[in-house]
């Protein structure tokens, strides 16, 4: 089994509920992202397009972020979700400059989301798990992929524009998707091998 | 200048609070030690737009609320926008009104400190109930209840201002959006008319959002399935949007869009050859003959409006059975020559053409005409559909006109120009065409004894009564959607405005005037001369740092709401035609020391002796009808009418309004809808379509505008007979050219500017901020993504305008109307028109004691205009795309 994700570019429309849907899911501290989304304009008026580009974790199968870290903390797991151990990263930043697609962030400090204010009951209970001084990324939502659920970018899509799946079952949605459409990864010459594939 | 400290002075001898301690989240009430262990799952409501409609499951952990996620069912089918998934922040806000308040400082502003004294729930409501019921005493008028779009989650407040018997609820939201008249008319509904997106092919979208614009969950879901089967979208408007980069953008010069539609109606009436003419003649009122005053020939006999009959070579009653009535032409009858409706409109029209238009709207008369081919192109016209075994006329295509098009002084000419459009595809109340949203059901087109419906909701007038009971002047604006711009000018100068009461009480539900409408100071120096301000509010607010007392409510999670689904206002597929349902928001636990905003309606009119007997809160609510979906709704019958000499509690009132559900047949309570989350019914779709109910030519549409007429001509005739002037209007032909049953071109009050002010503000709604509502503007969630958005907060300009203007990325600018000036940075971009300047959002003003975030950024309602002379006299919308000029300043200091 393996995990991954299709984007259909064609119905993104840009709204970055998938942004907060992770920020609330993982209660990231503030400015740190799992699930970026680029924002560009094509063309010269009036003929111009606004596009978007949501920039998960691609979970590669040739994680480049892994290969550099020193300690074992980024792992890629049996179902092919890359995660970084917090207790085993020295957050040294090799798998930052490593990563081609700028997923990961190192957290300096974990700033209360109100400026100026006590932390809220929410990030007192929530972020007991992140350690400052460490390297930070998308997880693939790994304990509700565990649980059977879809990652919550992807079940809070507000026009279905990802699909979440098993790249290794050809019958799979995902799989059948990326074939009939000729999605592909995001810079695939990279070499790096992305879970995450997009209509473009 | 308020009463509070004098009257209450007994009340404010303990020493007040300071700014530090409101805005800190001191006293969260602590967890429950007995939630400590426990995960459980709520049934939610989301209400981060106005829409406010989405179903959620809300998440506990230990007592904290970890998670509120999209519900798998409808409308929204799992889904949820970034605002929905921000909620959590807006529970725990540190900005919110924690515990009531009172101010020890009369004097007011919002930069003035109001020192605040903490007081107990039962003195804010004494002391709230008490001025209500002296106010109740000395004349009713002279409360006013004001709501916002917070409000839209009490199920009271209707029934409220009934037992309170006072004519001044007075809308916040929605003089920037007055968007109804058309709707009223035509399809005799509320609040908008929608495009059918299971079947369109074509839609034409001007001034409006389907969703994606500001993230509206399930309107977004709809459009991307039509676009995924390959419904062609065309959007008209001066930025190059989200939905735009959908489609096929036409950029059009921001204000203009009267013109556009004219041009493209021409088109249809001179250079196309193939409209629905059965349509036309069979459910319109097109070829009624019409006087030279303007109103319908009538028999002599049975008083039915006239057609001509060419086989007789006469006029006859427009129902005349096999007759061969002409839709086009003039005819002598009775020696006067008269006109069909639809020869005077096309005659009308005849200058509009689209290079006219052209010159206007800056779109191509190439465009227009291309436009205007594939519309009736794609209608199909002739065609049928079966839908579960039903035949019905099948025209999938839709124009949709909405805020950036019918704010303007000609807005409902604007709305009704789109209308005939349509009309002259057939594409209305049919599948793929264009339908009314709120109530679906059998009464809507009924027709009257003229053939034609009767208008609905707004574009039903309200009486003319001298002097004028409401302090909107209603009256005056008998369409009106809302008009709080006009209640500054009459709180203001209640002479002028012919008003024999002063106001007393103001009591804010969910409302902020200040930030949510144009020209703040107006509402500023208002709210310094009401004597009694209370507000029923959720954060500190620019509107609540200018009350008297502050009453706390819940924050969204924390309140009870059991809903009737309303249908949207972005478009219908068949994720929601037929669909009847109940929703339920189950509250999580409080966190301040705040109430529901329907228990603290119930003890105010329980305090102030409004709550039992004939014409109280209880017997309100027993007749409460609700002005959208009436009998579908929350509508109390026998035998759950409540006693009026009865004390309920919430949730038995709650219980007995679900047990009167026309569509519960399994007589189910608020016990059940705990179990079950929902009620959810489908009624079949065909009878989601009017044109099922009303077959044939059984009824007809009005093409002619007759009833618009009517009420300009009623409106004129008062005042003469009262020999009174319009309010702030010396010439009144500038309010009844407005009133003309056939729409032409009308400048709106920008056209004119001097020649500096040379480019058009416009402004647009984010996904992080929609309406604003439930401040998430405020939420930092929200504040990281608007933040880091280049076009957010900023000016954004075409780069050659800012060229010419020797303007760059970055650089800040003053943008100056003729009414007010804000200063931001400015952006580049190839997505905005030449001629416009678009500023997003509704940032700032900011308040003391506000959320910081709400100081930051534009406010670009500064820069529109509220006077008489400037608004649609017809739905009173005010201007939203007012003239600037823009000069460059140094960069400001601060951040």
């Amino acid at each position: 089994m393996k995990f991954g994700m299709l984007i259909d570019l064609r119905k993104c429309v840009g709204c970055f509920a998938c942004t907060v849907a992770c920020k609330a899911e993982h209660a990231t501290p503030t400015d740190i992202s799992y699930n970026k989304v680029k924002k560009y304009e094509v063309g010269t008026y009036p003929s111009v397009k606004l596009k978007h580009l949501p920039m998960p974790c691609m979970h590669c199968d040739n994680p480049s972020c892994m290969e550099v870290c020193p300690t074992g903390a980024t792992q890629k797991q049996d179902n092919g979700i890359v995660t970084v151990d917090a207790n085993e990263c020295i957050g040294c930043k090799a798998c930052m400059i490593a990563c081609p697609y700028e997923s990961r962030q190192f957290l300096s400090e974990i700033k209360p989301y109100y400026e100026g204010q006590e932390r809220t009951p929410f990030e007192v209970y929530m972020q007991k798990d992140f350690q400052v001084g460490t390297v930070v990324k998308c997880d693939g939502c790994i304990d509700r992929v565990r649980e059977g659920l879809e990652p919550a970018c992807v079940q809070t899509c507000i026009t279905g524009a990802r699909i979440f799946g098993d790249l290794d079952d050809p019958n799979s949605e995902i799989s059948r998707l990326i074939a009939s459409s000729g999605a592909v990864p995001f810079q695939r010459e990279l070499g790096t091998e992305p879970s995450v594939y997009y209509i473009f | 200048m308020s009463n509070i400290v004098e009257n209450y002075a007994d009340l404010l001898q303990e020493k007040h609070l300071t700014e530090d301690v409101l805005t800190s989240p001191y006293k969260w009430e602590p967890v429950d030690p007995s939630a400590i262990g426990e995960k459980k799952v709520l049934f939610g409501i989301c209400r981060h737009c106005m829409q406010g409609d989405c179903s959620t499951l809300v998440h506990i952990e230990d007592g904290i609320v970890t998670k509120v996620e999209g519900n798998d069912i409808p409308p929204n089918y799992g889904s949820l926008c970034p605002r929905g998934n921000a909620a959590i922040m807006g529970l725990y806000n540190p900005y919110r009104v924690k515990t009531p308040l009172m101010r020890t400082n009369p004097e007011k502003g919002l930069d003035v400190d109001p020192k605040w004294k903490e007081i107990t729930w039962d003195e804010a409501l004494d002391i709230t109930a008490n001025e209500l019921k002296k106010a109740f005493e000395y004349d009713p008028r002279s409360i006013v209840v004001n709501e916002g779009w917070g409000s839209k989650d009490t199920l009271l407040r209707p029934a409220f201002v009934k037992a309170f018997k006072t004519p001044n609820e007075v809308g916040s939201h929605g003089s920037l959006c007055a968007v109804h008249y058309g709707t009223g008319l035509i399809h005799g509904n509320f609040p908008v008319s929608l495009p059918d997106l299971e079947y369109c092919n074509y839609h034409i979208t001007i001034g409006r959002s389907l969703g994606p614009n500001f993230a509206t969950a399930h309107g977004s879901k709809r459009l991307a399935k039509a676009l995924a089967r390959g419904m062609k979208l065309v959007v008209v408007d001066p930025r190059c949007s989200h939905e735009a980069s959908k489609g096929e953008w036409v950029p059009i010069r921001p204000g203009s869009d009267l013109a556009f539609l004219l041009g493209m109606a021409h088109v249809m009436f001179y250079e196309i050859d193939k409209l629905d003419w059965q349509f036309l003649k069979e459910r319109t009122n097109a070829r009624y003959l019409i006087r030279p005053d303007g109103y319908y020939a009538r028999d002599k006999e049975t008083n039915k409006p006239l057609v001509w009959d060419n086989t007789s070579q006469k006029a006859v009653p427009y129902d005349t059975k096999d007759i061969d009535s002409p839709l086009e032409g003039r005819f002598m009858v009775d020696g006067v020559e008269m006109a069909t409706g639809y020869t005077l409109i096309k005659e009308r029209f005849k200058e509009y053409t689209p290079e006219w238009a052209e010159e206007l709207c800056t779109v191509p008369a190439s465009t227009i005409r291309r436009i205007a081919n594939e519309f009736v192109e794609h209608a199909q016209i002739g065609s049928t559909i079966e839908i579960d075994g039903v035949t019905l006329p099948f025209r999938p295509v839709s124009l949709n006109m909405e805020r950036n098009v019918m704010s303007h002084r000609y807005g409902v000419y604007a709305d009704l120009v789109g209308k005939l459009i349509n009309m002259m595809v057939g594409a209305i109340e049919v599948p793929g065409a264009c339908l009314g949203s709120g109530y679906r059901g059998e009464s809507v087109l009924a027709p009257t004894e003229d053939g034609t419906m009767s208008p609905g909701s707004e574009a039903v007038p309200v009486p003319f009564k001298f002097p004028p009971d409401h302090i909107g002047m209603q009256e005056f604006f008998p369409h009106a959607h809302a008009t709080p711009h006009i209640v500054t000018y009459a709180v203001e100068n209640p002479e002028e405005f012919y008003l024999d009461y002063e106001i007393r009480v103001w009591l804010g539900v969910g409302v902020n005037m200040i930030r949510t409408n144009a020209q703040p100071e107006r509402y500023v120096e208002m709210f310094k001369k009401i004597p009694f301000h209370a507000d029923i509010v959720y954060h500190m607010d620019e509107q609540a740092v200018m009350a008297d007392v502050l009453l706390p409510e819940h924050s969204f999670l924390e309140r009870l709401r059991v809903m009737p689904f309303f249908p949207s206002h972005q478009s219908f597929d068949d994720t929601v035609t037929g669909l009847q349902m109940i929703q339920l928001r189950q509250p999580v636990p409080k966190l301040f020391n705040t109430m529901h905003v329907d228990h603290i309606l119930m003890e105010l009119a329980e305090r102030a002796g409004r709550m039992y007997g004939e014409g109280g809160l209880l017997d309100c609510i027993n007749k409460f009808d609700c002005h959208i979906i009436h009998d579908h709704g929350m509508h109390m019958r026998e035998p759950y009418l409540l006693d009026l000499n009865t004390k309920y509690t919430y949730e038995e009132i709650i219980d007995r309004w679900l047990k009167s559900w026309k569509f519960n047949d399994e007589g189910k309570g608020f016990k059940e809808l705990n179990e079950e989350g929902a009620f959810i019914k489908w009624q079949p779709k065909y009878t989601f379509y009017h044109y099922y109910h009303w077959p044939g030519d059984s009824t007809k549409h009005e093409f002619y505008f007759i009833n618009l007429k009517k009420v300009g001509d009623s409106l004129k005739n008062n005042l003469r007979k009262y020999n009174i002037k319009f309010p702030m209007i010396d010439d009144e032909d500038y309010i009844f050219d407005l009133y003309d049953p056939v729409p032409h071109w009308v400048e709106s009050s920008e056209w004119n500017a001097p020649e500096e002010y040379d480019l058009f503000a416009f402004n647009w709604k984010p996904p992080y901020v929609s309406s604003d509502v439930g401040n998430v503007i405020g939420n930092p969630w929200m504040a990281e993504l608007y933040r880091k958005d280049p076009f957010e907060g900023a000016a954004c300009l075409n780069p050659r305008t800012a060229a010419a203007k020797g303007l760059k990325d970055g650089d800040w600018v003053r943008i100056s109307s003729r009414y007010g000036s804000i200063e931001c940075p400015i952006i580049t971009s190839e997505r905005f028109h030449p001629d416009g300047i678009g500023i997003s959002g509704t940032y700032g003003p900011g308040n003391v004691g506000s959320n910081p975030l709400n100081t930051k950024g534009p406010h670009f309602n500064r820069l529109i205009p509220t006077s008489i002379d400037t608004i649609d006299p017809v739905s009173a919308s005010q201007e939203i795309a007012p003239k600037v000029k823009v000069e460059k300043i140094p960069k400001p200091t601060r951040s």
